[in-house]
Order: structure tokens, then sequence, then C-alpha cells
């Protein structure tokens, strides 16, 4: 059996689990479509190690599949390394779908469209024509539209939140579709390696690129086209956010890297530093919303914005060096990029299966209504905790070596000697280091209020720890975690080769060393292993240190002060928006929060206060500048377009014989 | 030389640093209390009272606040442990200590936030208002830190082609020249904020108050009592000690012990101890005449130290 | 004097003048913020001097004595006594707020030092690499103008600029001739003695220093 038939056959399995998860009956579709699904990952998975250890593309061909045009498949290292992370994220969140599908994932529709979903953006990757990619696109889109929409009749939020993806995840295809049209006129053929033999004029590249830089943002979440995000991902079942987030978004990094390395080629310096500015935009209001929200999942919606941008950063930096000439380094920056991703991937897909736990067993995903998780959830908890680690770019957790990355690829380049490139990348390091900052605040507050403290709520107080297959989906990628942050050098292999097919100029690239990275000629090494090993051994040398010093190792619990008050209230402790209060001040004219007080007087006197209220809101000031405006004149113009339709039949067929007449002179007076 | 005596130099010395990190640095605080008593005209405690301090902490009872979780015992560990970690790989008393390689100024700084941040974590652990509002404020501190922290270390970085903290060191003391360029002034002004930012001493914090509203660090370890305050105590010191140590490895590095003998490695102890002392002094002796900053003032310190951090970068641009 | 301690001292005077300027953004005490003029006065002179020992050029290394005696000690002097007589001498509230401001400094430096590629590469001599300095300055003064609300802070931009200036003179034709650097610095003390006769008549009718003030005398 060759390669070529593991793509093939696990594309028919994961069908044929769609079509199961719609017809069985509702005790068994769930299991019997997740079952399909790994089978599917797993040889998908098969191809595209096979792919990255040989190095040589598969490709298909079949004309019956599609008219016209037929269906091509061409699954390259660098569409391989997608294909792989599709399938980490894919078969946890199917396991903890298995649990979680009684709120919301057992219906008909949703059991059936979640492994469709899976199995086409295992296919993006491998798509090889324009035509092939946008039906795959498209399906995505739509698939995933359905997903959000799941708990519809529940939710007025989901409903809105649906019309907001679809607008936005359209208007992104539409301009995709244009992107690759413009190339594909040029071109002998409409597969990639035809439109990249094309010869473009520069003003068509630039608008190519341009095109396809903001048609796949907007399906990555970049900003200014993320409205979408906070409002898709907190609606959705937390597996299908986390798919979305961790391996749907990483799609649209994969499109624009498709368009601007492979497809086009490169391009001059402004292409890049375009991509830089809009990485670095998108991660610092990425960061500075998920530091102010209080709800989970719309903070790591907002998290993942923030991720992204710094992806994009990395793949800004990749091809900046790349035009200047410093091939090295746009390896470095490539490989920062890829790693970026995959990390983001597990522990972002970690965090929403955590938060989808937390749903199931307190009810809420409000932080200001839980409190107290670790000691209820002890496992989920501890799980929530080390992803967050991660996400903060903890060492020795995975995040830390994409940002050691980043930050290397970064700093060798600065200096070197570009106009562009000196002043970019200073201010690239300081929105790095601020993102950072950031996120440590973000997911300090969401675990600590979330999953430290007394309960806030009855909900949270009452939560139990949820079935076991949930607990090892995160477990899974939470361990993820760990092995990519302690031995990353397992994976490198397949990220250079990755980085190889996308920048075809590198002959050869080798960071690791045994379990050191270490990068070529460029001065920086990174030991994560040992220090991973050092870090062990320091916290059970100090604990062995402690049992000997301590003589009374029970300790006793204690209730803690409370400035003179003898009974503590979980009403006492910081919220999530009192603990965010220091970020909003500080960026009080980017967040621009929303603050109301009102005072109720008792009813005898003006000086003695029955209540006080206090609500402050975040909303989100691109939506509020960039969109509303937007929404207000479409609907101008749709109310305005009422009076065309007055409901009169001859009214409608005047129109249409007008239509014709106006047709006809135009023709006549063109000839 | 063979492979062996440098493993075992590097393990030897690495193992010196950290155990003169732990007891230098509650000398240190003991120091800076004592130059700082006598500047107000008080006698002030012995120098040695913090290591009298954490003995007499070690042998009370342990109490535990009865909401907390396991994150609150094990934060002052870890704390201390990254410490650790961070003094054992840092070139302090030698530029060839264990892991050498792998101690990029970028994994220090790493490491140090992984021990910050959960004494964060561990500070809203009880449940209390005291220290969510001690961990908001030192997590936005340290957020607002971070810009001018990363960019220093790319002005730091840019003379000598690498991150890498031995590194530096060794091109420092070829060139010493590189000491009076602006670009290292200005980075090292702009690191000696960030250090008085993440050790919590004035303007930022006050170490030494103990009213609810102002203070920061304080309030976020408000619950810990008995062997676990020592423990943090003990932590605090020693990242303090360690910044400071990087920092006048940084300024001045003359003294560090550049060959592999046990001689070197005394004159290394003894340099870096006389060089941060006078440091600590002239910091203590600063701080008398200085009184904390709002809180919302601080944004404009951290901001100003970022400005000169990117100063340090656009002069060794400018001057490479 | 050395080569290596020339580049070393103009390196540092000439940081120091642009480290000054953004030092003026950070402060709001209008003592302290003319006393930081009075530094890069003296950094100022500096530059002056170390070019001129290193140039042999005399006339430099008086105009480095006239610059010190000036923009060091005489107008400093001058702003102090108009401070003094203020009772609320603080910029309490820039238009544009200190954190900011201190991010737009930033900014502006790089700016300066991307325009000024091309004329640091035309002369890559030691005191031509240090020209995006002088202009950071200048922009930097200029910006404070542009944000700051009292008349001491309008006329310590003003120096600034002028300072940014001289410091360009100096490093990139190493120095104006004697005559205009005089003329220069006569028009900024003219400047200086007409905001101490404003300041005068300003408290004396409007009882004190913030120039938005002046707007309602449009009324």
């Amino acid at each position: 059996m060759t390669a070529g038939n593991f793509v093939v056959i696990g594309a028919a399995i994961g069908l044929s689990a769609g079509v199961c998860g719609a017809t069985l009956p509702r005790s068994s579709r769930v299991i019997a479509a997740a079952v399909l699904v790994w089978t599917a990952c797993a040889l998908e998975a098969i191809a595209a190690i096979h792919v990255l250890a040989g190095g040589h593309p598969i490709s298909l061909h079949s004309s019956e599949l599609l008219p016209i045009t037929g269906v091509d498949v061409v699954l390259t290292p660098l569409g391989a390394f997608f294909v792989l992370l599709v399938a980490v994220v894919a078969v946890p969140a199917t396991l903890h779908g298995i649990g979680y599908a009684c709120h919301g994932l057992d219906s008909r529709l949703a059991a059936g469209a979640l492994p469709i979903f899976i199995t086409v953006m295992l296919l993006v990757p491998a798509a090889g024509s324009v035509a092939t990619f946008m039906v795959l696109w498209e399906l995505m889109a739509l698939l995933s539209l359905c997903l959000v929409l799941a708990d519809h009749a529940r939710s007025e939020a989901a409903r809105s939140a649906g019309t907001w993806y679809a607008v936005l995840t359209h208007t992104g295809a539409s301009l995709i579709l244009v992107s690759f049209l413009v190339v594909a006129a040029h071109a002998n053929g409409q597969s990639f390696t035809a439109l990249h033999a094309t010869h473009l004029s520069p003003g068509l590249r630039s608008l190519v690129f341009l095109l396809a830089v903001v048609g796949f943002g907007s399906k990555a979440g970049m900003v200014p086209l993320h409205v979408w995000l906070p409002k898709a991902h907190p609606e959705a079942p937390s597996p299908v956010s986390a798919l979305m987030s961790g391996a749907m978004i990483a799609l649209g990094v994969y499109g624009i890297i498709l368009v601007g390395d492979v497809v086009l080629g490169s391009g001059p310096i402004w292409w890049w530093l375009v991509v830089l500015a809009f990485g670095a935009v998108s991660a610092l209001y990425g960061s500075l919303h998920a530091a102010s929200s209080a709800d989970l999942k719309r903070l790591l919606a907002y998290s993942t914005t923030d991720n992204v941008g710094l992806v994009l950063l990395a793949i800004g930096a990749s091809g900046l060096f790349d035009a200047t000439g410093h091939l090295q380094l746009a390896a470095v920056a490539m490989v920062a990029a890829l790693v970026l991703l995959l990390n983001h991937a597990v522990f972002k897909a970690a965090l929403f299966l955590s938060a989808g736990s937390v749903q199931v067993a307190a009810g809420t995903r409000d932080l200001d209504r839980l409190g107290g998780l670790l000691r209820r959830m002890p496992q989920t908890g501890a799980m929530f905790l080390v992803a967050a680690a991660a996400v903060c770019a903890l060492p020795p957790l995975n995040g830390f070596v994409g940002e050691w990355l980043l930050f290397q690829s970064l700093l060798h380049g600065a200096g070197l000697g570009s106009t562009a490139g000196d002043v970019a990348i200073p201010l690239a390091v300081a929105a790095l280091a601020l993102t950072a900052g950031l996120t440590v605040v973000a997911f300090v507050k969401a675990a600590g209020i979330g999953f430290l403290g007394r309960p806030r709520t009855a909900g949270a107080a009452s939560a139990v720890e949820v079935p076991l297959t949930m607990r090892v989906a995160v477990g899974l990628l939470v361990a993820g975690c760990v092995v990519l942050g302690v031995v990353p050098t397992l994976v490198f292999p397949a990220v250079e080769r990755a980085t190889r097919s996308a920048l075809p100029k590198i002959s050869a690239l080798s960071l690791s060393n045994g379990v050191r990275l270490q990068l070529g000629d460029l001065r920086g090494v990174l030991e994560p292993t040992a220090l991973a090993v050092a870090l062990v051994v320091a916290v059970a040398g100090i604990n062995i240190l402690r049992r000997g010093l301590v003589h009374r190792p029970a300790p006793r619990l204690a209730e803690p002060w409370g400035c003179g008050r003898e009974l503590q209230t979980a009403r006492m402790q910081y919220t999530a928006t009192s603990f965010a209060e220091p970020v909003q001040r500080v960026f009080i004219d980017v967040l621009r929060p929303v603050q109301d007080v009102d005072v109720t007087h008792a009813a005898e006197s003006r000086y003695f206060v029955d209540a006080v209220t206090y609500r402050s809101t975040v909303d989100d000031g691109i939506e509020r500048a960039l969109y509303r405006p937007v929404i207000r004149a479409v609907r101008r113009w749709g109310l305005a377009a009422r009076r065309l339709q007055p409901g009169s039949v001859h009214r409608y067929l005047a129109y249409g014989l007008g239509a014709l007449v106006l047709t006809l002179i135009a023709l006549s007076v063109a000839r | 030389m063979t492979a062996d005596t440098h493993v075992a130099w590097g393990a030897s010395t690495s193992v010196l640093q950290v155990a003169a990190i732990a007891l230098g640095g509650l000398v240190l605080v003991g120091l800076m209390r004592r130059v700082r008593a006598r500047l107000e005209g008080r006698v002030g405690p012995p120098i040695l009272q913090p290591l009298l301090d954490v003995r007499k902490l070690f042998r009370k009872e342990r109490l535990r606040p009865d909401q907390a979780s396991w994150i609150f015992p094990f934060a002052p560990v870890v704390l201390i442990a990254t410490v650790a970690v961070a003094a054992g790989i840092a070139p302090l008393i030698t530029v060839r200590p264990a892991l050498g390689t792998g101690a990029d100024l970028f994994v220090l700084v790493y490491l140090l936030l992984s021990g910050s941040t959960l004494l964060a974590l561990a500070g809203m652990d009880a449940g209390t208002a005291f220290g969510g509002m001690g961990s908001s404020r030192a997590v936005t501190i340290g957020a607002l830190a971070e810009p001018a922290l990363l960019v220093t270390i790319l002005a730091l970085s840019m003379s000598a082609h690498s991150s890498n903290l031995p590194e530096i060191v060794r091109s420092t003391l070829a060139a010493p020249g590189t000491v009076v360029s602006p670009a290292r002034l200005f980075a090292l002004a702009s690191l000696l904020v960030v250090i008085v930012a993440e050790s919590g001493r004035l303007p930022v914090d006050n170490p030494s108050t103990h009213l609810e509203l102002t203070m920061i660090h304080e309030a976020m370890i408000l619950e810990y009592a008995g062997p676990d305050l020592a423990l943090v105590t003990v932590g605090e010191a020693m990242r303090m000690a360690l910044l400071l140590c990087v920092f006048v490895n940084l300024l001045a590095p003359w003294g560090i012990a550049t060959s592999m003998t046990p001689l070197a490695a005394l004159v290394g102890l003894v340099s870096l101890g006389a060089k941060v002392a006078l440091v600590g002094v002239v910091m203590a002796g600063a701080e008398v005449f200085m009184a904390k900053l709002r809180l919302f003032r601080l944004p404009e310190l951290l901001a100003g130290a970022f400005v000169l951090a990117l100063l340090g970068v656009v002069s060794g641009t400018v001057l490479s | 004097m050395t080569s290596s301690v020339y580049a070393s001292t103009l390196g540092l005077s000439a940081a120091l003048v642009l480290l000054c300027a953004v030092v003026t953004l950070w402060r709001r005490s209008l003592g302290a913020i003319v006393k930081v003029l009075a530094v890069q006065g003296a950094a100022l002179a500096c530059v002056a001097l170390a070019i001129g020992f290193h140039e042999h050029d005399v006339g430099l290394e008086v105009i480095a004595v006239l610059v010190l005696g000036a923009k060091g000690v005489v107008v400093p002097t001058l702003i102090t006594r108009v401070v003094r007589h203020d009772p609320t001498s603080r910029e309490s509230q820039p238009l544009v707020n200190v954190p900011a401001s201190l991010v737009a400094a930033g900014a502006l430096v790089f700016l300066s030092f991307a325009a000024t590629r091309s004329v640091t590469a035309l002369e890559p001599t030691t005191a031509g690499r240090l020209i995006p300095f002088g202009v950071a300055a200048m922009l930097v003064g200029f910006f404070a103008l542009a944000t700051r609300r009292k008349a001491v802070s309008q006329i310590v931009g003003l120096l600034l600029v002028d300072n940014g200036v001289a410091l360009v003179a100096f490093l990139a034709t190493a120095g104006v001739p004697v005559i205009v650097e005089l003329g220069a610095s006569l028009d900024v003390l003219l400047a200086v003695v007409v905001l101490r006769v404003l300041a005068t008549q300003m408290r004396a009718h409007v009882g004190s220093l913030d120039l938005d003030q002046l707007a309602e005398l449009h009324d």
C-alpha cells in the first residue's frame, strides 16, 4: 500500500464517521464517530510522517470527484506538518467530546458535522490546486459554522456569534478566491506549482499577497478581523472551540505561508513589514483584552489572537530576513513560527477542553462565579495550571521553546544594516515582551480566580471531577506540553523539513544537536532537557531540605487574616474584574472600559446607603469603531432598498423588462 | 584540559555560586537595612539579623489557610528552585559555570518569572482580599517591566552577538571599552530600574511597610507563616542578590574567575561580594532619599526604563 | 587624546544630550527640568570640547566654553528665577500623559535614526555617526513644545530644539562658524528674556503661567 492510499482511505473513513454520527442512534453515535475519526487521523498522520521522513511529496489526481477541474492532492512536507498538527488536536478533542456530548454535541447535525469538519481540516493542507483548496476551505467554513450554531436553539449569543463568523469567514474566503484567481488567470493551469511558475508584475504580486494576508488573516483571527473569535469560541461547544482555536486558525496561517512563500516565493521588504505590523498589533491587542476578560473562554479566544500575532510576527521576521538575504535567520524565524503554532495547538486545545470540563462541572465559565476548583477538581485543575504555565512560556514547558526561538531570531536580526529591520526589530521585541507580560496577567487571573481561593457560587462549590475520558483527553495534551518543552528536539527534524519546504532556498538546516538546540552559526544555545532536570533536582532537593529543617511536618489549618473581621466570605476575594483593574487603568486609552456605579440610598436618609452596584464592561474597541458604522450603513441601505419592493408583481416584471432593455441598449452602444 | 575537569569545575563552582547567593542574599538584606538605619540616625539591627530571623521562622509551627491548595506550600519551593538554578548557571564567580552554554539571559529572565508567577498564584490561594490585591499589582508591574527587560537584553547582546550571559561577560573582559559605550550604560540604567521593580524596593514598593492598601509584595505573601515564610524570605533575598550579581558582572566583570584554579574562584567570590555589597550600600543610601511612588505613577517609571533600553539599542546600532 | 577615548567621550556626551531631552518629558517638576537642561548644556559643551581637542581647533574650544557659559549656566539661571516666582511650578497635566510621551519619544528616536541613515552613510566618521542623537534631541524638544502646557516648559522645549540643532551642527561640520553660533545663541537668549517679560506680565494679568489660560483672553 502506498502512502497515497493512506490519504484516500483516511479521508473515506473520516467521511464515513460523519455518516455514522448523523445516522446511528443517540447512545452510540458519538463514540462510533470518535473511533472512526481516530482511525482517519492515524492514517493521515502516517501519510504525513512518511512525507516528512522522506521529504518527497505525495501527489494524487482524480478527475471524477470534482467536475471540470478534478481533485488534486499534493502533500508537501509543509502541508504534512499541518496535517499532523490537526491530528494532534483532533484526537483529544473528540475524546473529550464523548464526555461532553450531552452539552450540545450529540444532535444529529453536530455529531455528523464534527467528523467531517476534522476530515476536511486534515485534507486542506494536502490540497494541490486552487479548485481543490477552495472547495475544502469553504466546506471547512460551513461545517465549523454548523458547529458554532450547535447550541443555537438555546442561546441568542450563539446565533449572533454565528452571523459574525459567517460574514467574516466568507468575506475572507472571497478575498482568498480573488487572490488565487488573479494568479491563476496568468498561470498555465491551476495547481500551486503552476501558480508558482507564473510571472506577474510587481503590482499584481503585491495585490495578490495583500488580498491573501487579509483573507487568510480573517480565518487566523488577526486584528482587526478577529472580532468573530471572542464571540464564536465561547459559544461553540468546547471540543469545537479547541479544534477551531488549535487547528483551524493554524490553517489560516498555513494559507499566508502558502501564498507568500510557496506560491509567490517571497517578495519585497514592505510585504513582510506589513505582516510584522499586523502580528505585533494582534499580539498586543489580544493579550490586552485577554488580561481584562472575565469570561474564561472569551479570555482564551483573545489569547488565541495574541498567539497568532506572535506567529505572524515570526513569519514577518522570516520574510524580512529572506528579503534582505539572511537565509539562516529566515529559517530560524520560520522554525519559530511553526514551533509556536504547534505549541499553541497543544496548550490552547488543553485549555479550551479544561474550560469545557469546568463548564460541565460548575455550570458556568464566568470567572467571577467560579473559585476553589483546584480542591474540587484536583486533576483538571492541575492540568489547567500546567497548560496555563505553558501559555505564559514558563520553562520547562513548550511555550518557552517557541518564544525563545522567536526572540533569538529577532535578536540576531537586529543591527544587520537594513534600516527597516533595525527599526522594526527592537519594536517587535518590545511587542513580544509586553505581550508575554500581559499573557502572564491573563493566565494568573484565569488560574487564580477560577481554580484557587474560595468558591464564589454554589455551582462552583458543588463541582466534582469530570468523567475519565475528559481528563484523559486533557491529560494527553498536557503531557504534550511537557514533552515538547523538555525534549523539543523530538519534533525538530519534522519542523526543519517543513521549513525547508516553505523556504526552498535553504539547502541545509539543523538546529537540534542531541537534546540541545543550537542555532547553526548563530550564537544561541538552549538546553531544555538539562534545564528541566536541574529544575526537578532543585525542587526535590529543597523539599528534602525543608523536611530536614522542619520538625513538625503536618501543618495546622487556620483562618486567614481578615483585618480583624472574624468570618471570611468568598465575596471578600478579588474578582476577575478587580484583578484586571490595574491593567485596565494603565491601558485605559486602548480598552476604554464602561463603568457605572449605582448607589441606592435608604428611604430614611440620604446618608445611609442600602446598596451599591458597580459594573465594568470592556467591549471590543475595534468592533465598536470599525464594524458598527459599517453595520449601520448596511442597515440604512437595506431599509432604503425596501422601497424597491412594494410587493406588486407588475413592478417586479417591469424591473425585469427595464434590465433587459438597458442591457440591449448597452450592447448596441458598445458595438 | 580534559572534559572531566571542565565538568568538575563547572559543578563545584555552580554549587559554590548557589550557596553564595543563598547566604549572601540574606546578608545583603541585613546590610541594606543596617545602612538605611544608620543614615536615618538609628542603630539598626545586626547585619546577620535576617539569618537569625529565618532560623527562628523555621522553628515555628506550620500554619496554612484553611482554603489553600497544594499551590500554597509549593510556590516558595519553586521560587527558591528557579533562583537556585539561575544562580547555578549564571556566570557569577566564574565565566564557566555548569550548563553555562544554556545560560541565556532570556532563560534567566523566564526562570525568575516562573518563581514570581507561582508566588502570585499562591497569593490568591488563601482566598482573602489582600492576596488578590498583591498578586494583581505584582503581575501588572511585572508585565509593564517586561518590555524594558527584553529590550535591555537586546541592547546588551548586540556587542557580543549573543544573549548568552557568559559570552557577554567574556566579550566585555576582552574589550573593556564596551562598558563605557552609551549602549551598555543605557541598557544597565534600564536594567537597574527593572531590578528595583522586580525586587520590590523603593520607589516601587516599600519592603518595610505593612499598611494593607499600599503594599504590593507583602500583601501577596501575607498569609505565609513559620517555615513557609522562611522559604519565601530566603527566595526573595536570593532573587535580589542574583539580580544584583548579574548587574555588577555586566557593569564591571573584573575579578571573575577566567582560569580554573581554586584561587581564581576565591578571588571571584570575594570580588563579587565586594561589588554587590557596594551596589547594595549605594541602593540603600539612595532609598533614604526616596518616597514610594503612587501605584499609578509606576507606568511612568517603567516607560522611562523602556525608553532607556530603546536608546541603548539605537546607540548600539548607530555606533556598531 | 587617543581615538578610543575620543570616541567614547563623544558618544557618551552626545547620548547624554539625548537622554536629557528624554528626561525633560519624564519629570514633572519644572525646577528639575531646568536642572536637566543645564546638564544638557554642559554635555553639549563637552561634545564641542572633544571635537575641538581632536581636530586641534582652538575656535571650537572657545565656543565650547561659551556654550557652557550660556547654555549650562546663564540660561538655566534665568529660567530658574521665573520658576522660583511661580508657586505651582509643576507640569502636572501635560496634553499627552507621561508614559505615552515617553513611548512617543522612543518612536521619535527611531524615526530620527531611520531618517538620518543616508546622512550618516555619507559621513561615517566617529562624529558623523552620532548625528541621529542630535536630530532625536531636536524632535523630542519639538514634542515637548507641542504637548506641554506651562510657559516654562515651552521655552525649555525651544531650548531642546536649539541644543539638538547645535549638536547636529557640531557633529556634522565640526562646528559652525563662531559668528553663526553666537547669533543663534543670542536669539535664544533673547527668547529667554522675552519669556521672562511674558511670564511677569502673565502672572500680573492671568495669575498663572498656564498657556491654556491665554485662550480665555480671546473672548
